[in-house]
């Protein structure tokens, strides 16, 4: 058992069966070491091959295997998920090969050792007890542990560390499948809502609808810029509506989702779906200015003229000519006419007035992601394990030092065997001293494994 | 001072730090002392360097759209800069290794050469990046990266020690070097692994998922798995020297792909 490293466990099996044949296979870490670099060559040829669904015809050998191998959705394709698969179940072989050695090396029964030695003395062994063991107390900073065979006494610091090897491997498999459990239980889509409206159900990414278990009901959306121009802030304000009762409202941020029910909202996107109101300036013959605000469907007198003023539609600007309306306008006894204007050319004469541009408010719709994952939380422990597991192998020094007296005819053998995990040579060297200058003895046998 | 003038100086800190390093090498004899001073001027210029990444904090307050100053690519790569020459200064103490410093100190001064064809104005941060999650992701890879530099330029002089004998006379023991490889990594590795959790948890709160394999998120997942191969490989199949050294370099190589290759393929990261 001793030096035995996970990797070579199939020297000890017997060669030739199957079984013996795959555990070896799923305890060794040389079968980590291939499926991570499978892994990250998967991962680069997703990087490469453009992820997308939408496949041309199938012509060439290239394209044709891309379909055989998923080339175009790597992360979910067979080939890629079967790695995931190996790579678990040797996360499971070799922490099923480990973890029973655990509690052996907790209560320091484990021979495992990063060097040891012998020695001998003529002395009883009572006597040595008496003057090693205070010595070594005070190194290590605590009493010893008396096993139960002989005349054992072991040392531990730090026995903690021992949790951090399991900590990270299980760990991991809790990340896989907190990912699987969203992948068959979770889902993701986009709901596109006017201000004013509310929505019921949304859209999959997979284009299919599907109901949500409330309504969400907008009730505004604003966009801020900094004086610069560039958007500082997407804001959807909402209520939760069940059963028509308001539930929850709040207000959807990017970087500030609102959560209900484990249905996540997200702020992705906006639309302009149509204009809230138009305000024009009308400058009378006395240059006076008055402002004449225009909404969809329905007229406004224009002031200081007998005509009437109705919306047709509005251009948002996206073009070269910029932003502007074409108006319908009429007055009794002449036919309705239509007149544009927009904030480029200026204003427009109507009559004794200037009909000119001034602004618009538009009306917003608030595109916002639906997304519910129940392998999120699992995920997180997940996370969480591995860093705990990383902190104990990283930050706390598990020491172990075993001394076994035994009577011999004239003498007394000592037995050491210590274990570290950093700092070994230094470890060794104070062991050593600590022992000879103990006991005055050159003649010590030492033996590093 | 502004503290794009102040990167400039620190800049030029850097090269002459680089060049007399380099000149007390070849000259050979007696440099211990004029080494300790040379560190010590190494250490007065990271202060600056400080300095001026805290100054630019103070900058961005006063134009009243205050965030931390790692909103753009000018920005990170005056942070990784930070990093790499923290890694070197940290790892010149515990190993005593100037060399490290020798040979690490040019890739410092050429990051923060390269800020100079970058837009180094002040931005408003888009709603996307307005996260402490970010913060914290940020510096944990960066420092995950700067160990990972330290590593890399330890694998190099090892694979100059090995390949030829001039080099073997004038560079440390190999054991020292492998050390440093393997144990820079050691170090390296949790922050990456902490970088890419915030990052996610980040991804999650911002976009609703926790990952998305963008080109950027699998790109630090292929570094993540490159040094876990190594690591294993080193604790559990006894591979040191030059096998260990390779991996750190390929690793490396992942990093710095994750780092401007990517930039090129589209993403969430785009900005960065
Ligand atoms: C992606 C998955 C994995 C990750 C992230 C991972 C991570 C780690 C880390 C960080 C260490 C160093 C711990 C230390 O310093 O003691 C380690 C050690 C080790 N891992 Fe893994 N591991 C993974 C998969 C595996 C698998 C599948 C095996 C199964 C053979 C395995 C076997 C080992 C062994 C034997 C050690 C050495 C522990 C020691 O030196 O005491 N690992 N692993």
């Amino acid at each position: 058992m001793k030096g035995r490293v996970a990797g070579n466990s199939s020297s000890t099996e017997e060669k030739g069966s199957i079984i013996s044949g795959i555990v070896a296979f799923f305890t060794s870490a040389r079968t980590t070491i291939v499926l991570l670099f499978l892994l990250a060559a998967g991962s680069i040829l997703g990087t490469i091959v453009p992820q997308t669904h939408e496949i041309g015809p199938v012509t060439s050998f290239s394209s044709r295997l891309i379909v055989i191998l998923d080339l175009n959705n790597v992360y979910r394709s067979w080939w890629f998920s079967l790695l995931l698969v190996l790579l678990s179940f040797n996360l499971l072989g070799c922490l099923m090969e480990r973890l029973p050695a655990i509690p052996g090396e907790w209560k320091g029964r484990s021979r495992r050792s990063t060097f040891s030695f012998k020695l001998a003395d003529t002395r009883s062994p009572a006597k040595l007890m008496e003057i090693l063991l205070p010595k070594l107390s005070g190194f290590m900073n605590r009493e010893p542990e008396r096993s139960g065979k002989g005349d054992e006494f072991v040392w531990i610091k730090d026995r903690i560390y021992l949790l951090g090897f399991p900590l990270i491997h299980i760990a991991i498999i809790v990340i896989l499948l907190g990912g699987v459990i969203g992948l068959f239980f979770g889902y993701r889509g986009h709901v596109l809502i006017k201000e004013g409206s509310s929505a019921q159900q949304f859209s999959l990414n997979s284009g299919e609808t599907k109901p949500l278990p409330f309504a969400i009901s907008v009730s505004a959306f604003s966009l801020t810029r900094y004086p610069s121009g560039e958007p500082k802030e997407f804001r959807s304000d909402i209520k939760i509506l069940e059963n028509g009762e308001e539930v929850r409202s709040g207000s959807i941020l990017v970087n500030h989702p609102l959560t209900y029910k484990g249905i996540s909202l997200f702020q992705s996107d906006y639309r302009v779906v149509d204009v809230k109101e138009v305000r024009l300036t009308v400058t009378g013959q006395d240059s006076s200015k008055t402002d004449l605000l225009l909404r969809p469907q329905s007229s406004q007198q224009i002031p200081g003229t007998d005509y009437e003023a109705r919306l047709l539609s509005l251009d948002p600007g996206t073009t070269q000519r910029g932003v502007g309306v074409d108006l319908a306008v009429n007055k009794k006894g002449e036919d309705p006419r239509s007149l544009r204007v927009y904030k480029k050319t200026g204003p427009v004469q109507l009559g004794e007035v200037q009909l000119g541009f001034a602004d618009y408010t538009p009306l917003y719709a608030t595109g916002l992601q639906v997304g519910y994952d129940p392998g999120t939380l699992v995920v997180w422990i997940g996370c969480g394990l591995l860093i705990i597991g990383f902190f104990l192998t990283l930050f706390t020094n598990f020491r172990r030092i075993t001394v076994t007296f035994a009577k011999e005819e004239t003498r007394t053998a000592i037995r050491v065997s210590c274990r570290s995990r950093s700092m070994r040579r230094e470890f060794r060297k104070s062991v050593e001293e600590i022992i000879r200058e103990t006991l005055q003895s050159r003649s010590a046998q030492t033996k590093m494994q | 001072m502004k503290s794009i003038d102040l990167i400039t100086y620190v800049t030029f800190g850097y090269l002459a730090c680089s060049v007399l390093y380099l000149i007390a090498q070849v000259s050979g004899s007696q440099t211990k002392t004029i080494k300790g001073w040379l560190l010590g001027a190494l250490i007065l210029v990271f202060a600056l360097h400080t300095g001026a990444i805290g100054l630019r904090w103070i900058e961005s307050y006063q134009m009243g759209i205050g965030h931390a100053p790692l909103s753009n690519l000018y920005e990170s790569l005056v942070f990784f800069a930070w990093c790499i020459a923290l890694a070197l200064i940290i790892a010149r103490f515990k190993f005593g290794m100037d060399l490290l410093v020798l040979l690490g100190l040019p890739l410092v001064t050429l990051v923060l050469a390269s800020t100079s064809l970058m837009d180094p104005s002040i931005k408003p941060l888009i709603p996307a990046l307005q996260s402490n999650w970010l913060i914290a992701h940020v510096i944990t890879c960066f420092l995950g990266y700067a160990g990972f530099a330290v590593s890399f330029v330890a694998a190099i002089l090892l694979l100059m020690a090995r390949e030829s004998d001039f080099f073997a006379r004038h560079l440390p023991r190999r054991q020292t070097l492998d050390e440093i490889v393997y144990r820079s990594i050691l170090a390296g590795f949790p922050m990456l692994t902490i970088g890419i959790i915030t990052g996610a948890a980040w991804a999650d709160y911002a976009w609703g998922s926790y990952w998305q394999w963008d080109p950027k998120e699998t790109w630090s997942l292929i570094t993540w798995l490159v040094y876990s191969a190594f690591l294993h490989a080193r604790l559990t199949r006894g591979w040191t020297g030059r096998k260990t050294a390779l991996l750190s370099i390929i690793g490396f190589g992942a990093v710095l792909f994750t780092y401007f290759g990517v930039n090129y393929l589209p993403g969430l990261h785009s900005y960065f």
